[in-house]
């Protein structure tokens, strides 16, 4: 039955891979640049019939499960790490978030020029940093590389990291880089840290631009008064 | 010589002599009267209160927060608790937590990191029960953030109220400010009543119920940290954070100073303090600087800190440091 099983998800890993190479063969005949992955979803959307019916079925992504960060009793507290990753799609089907389930027939390459499924948003802007196999696994694609080709499993992430940004290491095992959260005093309670991959993208670990939270009304004393909010202003920020 | 004559006939008296009774002099000594009793009366206003049982007589001649006995501190917070439940509806703890033996606290923030999201700023008012409901209200919030021009740190051109899209902007950087918890601390040695002064951790720290709110503190402190209740905390019941402590984030009266505590409600329970826990960058760094290996001392020992207004002599315990 197990075999069953396994022939069955092949079968469809295979249908889905073949749409979406036609997806992406048939976004690159329109203006789909290859800077901007979630164009061709957007586009077909926007143009005919045609393309609408080739389009895969969009289905809300839900964040990934992180692990805790804090203490439970923090509750007025927002601590959730800047970076928010999604689910994989397609884990709805059936599939699981063992990498070796698809990459098994996959062979590694060096180099990708269309990220392809899943990996379609994937982006690598990471300096010189410019190789798959830098960082993941030539073979088991579920751990990432060291320098000997040993591997790091991916719990471990931090060491990969260090593997080049060693004094950033350094500080982040000194709780000077990133954030600790709980308890400063370990013989108290518990103490959370995150880790490099819940606040930078490792594809584009550059940190993310965001929206500030509105501004606090202060004591007359401060030298501007907060601009006056007129209603039209207020209808183009909501919109 | 047209003076009277300096006997009329009448036997003189000494009191007569030293104060001859004129029409100014009565006038002057019923005005000097008049304004004695109005005094006297504004002196004993609180007593009203006392009789409209605004104000308990317990309260009334609570003693200074140091001499205060174990029983009758116990006492009063208890007090507190009910009025927190019958003024907010909402059920708090109040507590009064010790200073953490071999304990001095100390903060660093780095400025190359921070982005200006003021999420710092947000989660003060939600730990430490600032009055902030009303649209009129001013929102205390112990951390200012300015927004500052590359280059410098200008804090006369400083702006608090930017709003753009997106942080951090093109050209500027961003510097919260709050309390220094400074070893030479100017608010403590202007206060006429001792209602503030510095625990042996570092914190500064305010009695609320010794505070006359004459606001001396205010004027004294170089980096604008202490803020003033103007009127009666206005919190909702549902943002009110119910794990309180006397000295730091109790529900205020009106009419008293406050200040950033470093959440010493939090941090004397070894917890870290609300804005560090919260910051998206983890430019804040907080720690022991008694225990030789806290995230603090490492910051001192490898970074290059810089310490605000340092020449006004304060030596604060919130130290600044630029690092990617």
């Amino acid at each position: 039955m197990p075999r069953v099983v396994s022939f069955a998800r092949l079968a469809f890993f295979g249908a889905a891979s073949a749409t979406g190479l036609w997806i992406c063969w048939v976004g690159a005949g329109g203006e789909v640049s290859r800077k901007n992955p979630d164009s061709s979803r957007t586009q077909t959307a926007g143009q005919g019939s045609k393309r609408e019916i080739l389009q895969l079925p969009t289905v809300e992504r839900s964040t990934a499960s992180q692990p805790l960060t804090g203490l439970t009793s923090d509750t007025h507290l927002d601590m959730t790490p800047p970076r928010q990753t999604t689910g994989l799609d397609l884990v709805k089907l059936g599939w699981t978030y063992n990498c070796m389930e698809c990459h098994k027939l996959l062979a590694a390459k060096w180099h990708y020029e269309r990220p392809m499924v899943e990996h379609r948003s994937v982006r690598l802007e990471h300096g010189n940093n410019r190789f798959c196999l830098n960082c993941h696994h030539p073979v088991n694609r579920n751990a990432f590389v060291d320098y000997d080709g040993s591997e790091i499993p991916e719990p471990e992430v931090v060491l990969l990291c260090a593997k080049c940004h060693g004094t950033t290491y350094r500080d982040w095992n000194a709780g000077v880089h990133g954030r600790r959260n709980g308890h400063w005093n370990v013989s108290t309670g518990p103490q959370t840290q995150l880790r490099c991959i819940q606040c930078h993208d490792p594809h584009q670990p550059k940190f993310q631009a965001m929206k500030p939270l509105a501004p606090l009304r202060y004591p007359r004393r401060a030298p501007k008064p907060p601009p006056a909010v007129t209603p039209s202003h207020h209808g183009t920020a909501k919109s | 010589m047209t003076n009277p004559p300096a006997n009329d006939g009448k036997p003189k008296t000494t009191e007569n002599a030293a104060q001859p009774r004129s029409r100014r002099t009565f006038l002057k000594a019923t005005a000097a009267s008049m304004a004695g009793a109005a005094g006297l009366a504004a002196a004993l206003k609180p007593l009203l209160a006392l009789e409209r049982g605004e104000l308990t007589i317990e309260a009334l001649l609570q003693k200074h927060y140091k001499r205060l006995t174990p029983e009758d501190l116990e006492r009063i917070l208890r007090k507190l608790e009910a009025a927190c439940e019958k003024e907010y509806g909402v059920r708090a703890s109040v507590r009064d937590i010790k200073p953490m033996a071999g304990a001095q606290y100390a903060y660093a923030l780095n400025l190359s990191r921070c982005i200006g999201c003021r999420k710092c700023a947000h989660a003060c008012l939600k730990e430490n029960n600032q009055s902030r409901d009303s649209e009129d209200d001013i929102e205390m919030s112990y951390i200012r953030l300015l927004e500052l021009d590359q280059g410098a740190i200008n804090l006369e051109t400083a702006d608090h109220y930017y709003n753009p899209e997106q942080v951090p902007r093109e050209n500027k950087y961003y510097m919260p400010v709050q309390c220094h918890q400074c070893r030479e601390s100017p608010c403590t040695k202007v206060c006429p009543v001792q209602a503030t002064w510095q625990e042996p951790d570092g914190v500064v720290v305010v009695d609320y119920n010794w505070c006359i709110g004459c606001r001396y503190c205010m004027a004294a402190c170089p980096y604008d940290a202490r803020r003033f209740n103007f009127q009666k905390p206005r919190i909702s019941p549902a943002a009110i954070n119910p794990d309180q402590s006397y000295l730091s984030n109790r529900v205020r009266p009106k009419g008293v100073v406050e200040k950033c505590t470093f959440c010493l409600h939090r941090t004397r329970q070894g917890k870290y303090p609300a804005c560090l826990e919260v910051c998206p960058t983890g430019a804040r760094v907080f720690g022991n600087l008694l225990e030789p290996s806290s995230e603090i001392n490492y910051v001192l020992r490898h970074k290059r800190v810089y310490i605000l207004k340092e020449d006004v002599g304060t030596k604060p315990r919130f130290y600044y440091f630029f690092e990617k």
